[in-house]
């Protein structure tokens, strides 16, 4: 029986474009201040390797670019749009030296330093004194 | 001129999509101690995706192997959200078999 290697291909490009995406949007928004920067990179380089996955003959080649391509699009929404979101909400720690975050902290109560994902799942959900707690100092 | 790698970019942004589906809903039933029985039949379906000749076949179900392994990743911090309250939070959940064994092994978080 002959192994087919592009099932295998896509699932490569699908997991590293998502972990990759996925690590980079939150550093990248994390540091950057003029954010409208990346995220056209990444939007230029995703429409760049759609057209490079349409232009190639070979299969792998082309599912490699296809998939990748994608994720690089979705990553430039998430630096653009969705990852400042979650700083306004509280859902991701705002950075005090990136003077976005330091706009964002003064305009947004929810807004906060903490990093409040940094926990392990105890299964009952936090009070709101415990949440308020958490927001402050961490704990 | 080739359409494949577009097709199955687009397609694999639909199964992506579906990612963030079961994994809220799969935490907020079962719970995140389902996360080695995902992984394992994410990796069942990549090595299976090996063995399946039709292009769009394999593609598919590698794509959605890697999908099912990311969301495996995932399910700890989802059970985190839930605590916390950004989620609707169930507190009876079907735990899987071996809950208590898998507890004591380090839930993977990338």
């Amino acid at each position: 029986m002959d192994i087919n290697w592009l099932g295998l291909a896509s699932a490569l490009a699908t997991f590293f474009g998502v972990w990759i995406g996925h690590v980079s949007v939150r550093k990248i928004e994390r540091e950057v201040a003029r954010i409208w920067i990346p995220a056209t990179l990444a939007l230029l380089f995703g429409i760049g390797l759609e057209l490079a996955s349409f232009r190639t003959s070979n299969l792998i080649l082309s599912t490699i670019c296809g998939i990748i391509g994608v994720t690089l699009l979705w990553d430039a929404l998430e630096l653009a749009v969705r990852q400042p979101k979650r700083i306004k909400h509280g859902h991701a720690p705002a950075n005090p030296n990136n003077p976005r975050h330091v706009q964002i902290l003064a305009t947004h109560p929810e807004a906060t330093t903490v990093d409040v994902l940094n926990r392990d799942p105890r299964g009952t959900p936090y009070t709101s004194a415990e949440l308020n707690s958490i927001k402050e100092h961490g704990v | 001129m080739n359409w494949f790698g577009v097709l199955v970019g687009l397609a694999t942004l639909c199964i992506i999509g579906l990612g963030f589906g079961w994994v809220i809903r799969g935490e907020r039933y079962l719970g995140y101690l389902w996360w080695p029985y995902t992984m394992g039949l994410g990796i069942l379906c990549v090595l299976g995706s090996l063995f399946i000749s039709n292009s769009w076949g394999s593609v598919l179900l590698g794509a959605f192997g890697a999908s099912l392994i990311w969301g495996s990743t995932e399910l700890k911090e989802q059970a985190v959200r839930g605590d916390l309250g950004w989620y609707p939070f169930l507190e009876k959940k079907k735990l899987p078999p071996f809950a208590d064994v898998i507890k004591k092994w380090k839930a993977p978080s990338l």
